[in-house]
């Protein structure tokens, strides 16, 4: 029964994280975009800034992952 | 940790361990590198000599972007030092034999974290040489001195999320390769790797970007 508990737990950390990086990284990456469209020779500056705001929230999600690897070391 | 990145043998009272060795071997090998690229330095570079001059083109690009024209002039030399070491690092876990014959550095949190505390003493550093210690102390009562502990924790958080972000990502990768290839050897790894060719290369270019925010926020 521990071991349901801790899986689900492991499962529910990287679920919330990926969705919530998944929809602000989406909306970013089309603001960026959208940018780019508007300013083809700012593409340079945009793709750095886009690149640097991607990373921090994907750290985010990285930060669930490694609760949950650290969980799923604890089943058994 | 695994058994390929555990203790091999102590010199004195320090530990060395299998990741210790493995950068022991990168910087072996960039420095003959190195040396093989500016021994004869030439008007018309030979390839060796083009790619480090490339190398640090590039890199002198990136950073005019990142700092200003008086922190990229100085501390170049460190910034790149990071980049590159990260990113030979993250590209190691590519080579054959990773994670079972040698460990890969940047997988394991002792070596993340090693770096991220050299970049809050380099921050440090950076920001007291170029105010001094009293303008630079005092900057974190602005703008306004009741902002004393958020910019303390700030200061103490940033060193932990760069070490985290870097560990979590490769050690990710790495973990998921693994997986991959026992579910269908030799074919499913590759999709991961090629991830891991663009990520270990943002990771590091994040680090370094991150860094360099870091030091110019420091030195105003």
């Amino acid at each position: 029964m521990e071991n349901a508990l801790i899986a689900l737990a492991a499962m529910l950390a990287v679920t919330g994280c990926a969705i919530a990086s998944a929809i602000a990284q989406g909306r970013t990456a089309t603001k960026a975009m959208d940018a780019i469209a508007r300013q083809p020779e700012a593409a340079g500056d945009i793709r750095s800034s886009l690149l640097l705001s991607l990373a921090l929230m994907e750290a985010l999600t990285i930060y669930g992952l490694l609760i949950a690897f650290m969980l799923v070391s604890k089943i058994g | 940790m695994e058994e390929v990145g555990g203790v091999l043998f102590s010199i004195g009272p320090l530990e060395v361990t299998g990741r210790v060795v493995t950068m022991w071997v990168m910087i072996a090998v960039l420095a003959v590198l190195c040396r093989l690229a500016t021994r004869k330095l030439k008007d018309v570079p030979g390839p060796l000599q083009n790619l480090a001059e490339l190398a640090v083109e590039k890199l002198r690009g990136f950073f005019a972007g990142n700092l200003s024209a008086e922190n990229a002039r100085r501390y170049l030399p460190v910034m790149s030092t990071f980049f590159i070491f990260i990113l030979v690092s993250n590209y190691s876990g590519l080579l054959p034999g990773a994670g079972t014959l040698f460990a890969v550095p940047t997988s394991g949190l002792s070596v993340t974290a090693g770096l991220a505390i050299a970049a809050f003493c380099f921050t440090q550093y950076a920001g007291i040489r170029a105010r001094g210690w009293k303008r630079y102390l005092k900057s974190f009562l602005l703008p306004f001195f009741v902002m004393l502990p958020l910019n303390l924790i700030e200061q103490i958080v940033h060193p932990f999320s760069l070490a985290l972000r870097l560990y979590g990502n490769i050690y990710g990768e790495e973990t998921v390769t693994e997986q991959l290839g026992h579910i269908f050897p030799l074919v499913l790894p590759l999709v991961m790797q090629g991830l891991s060719l663009l990520f270990g290369f943002i990771q590091a270019m994040v680090f370094t970007m991150l860094l360099a925010s870091y030091v110019e926020e420091a030195t105003e």
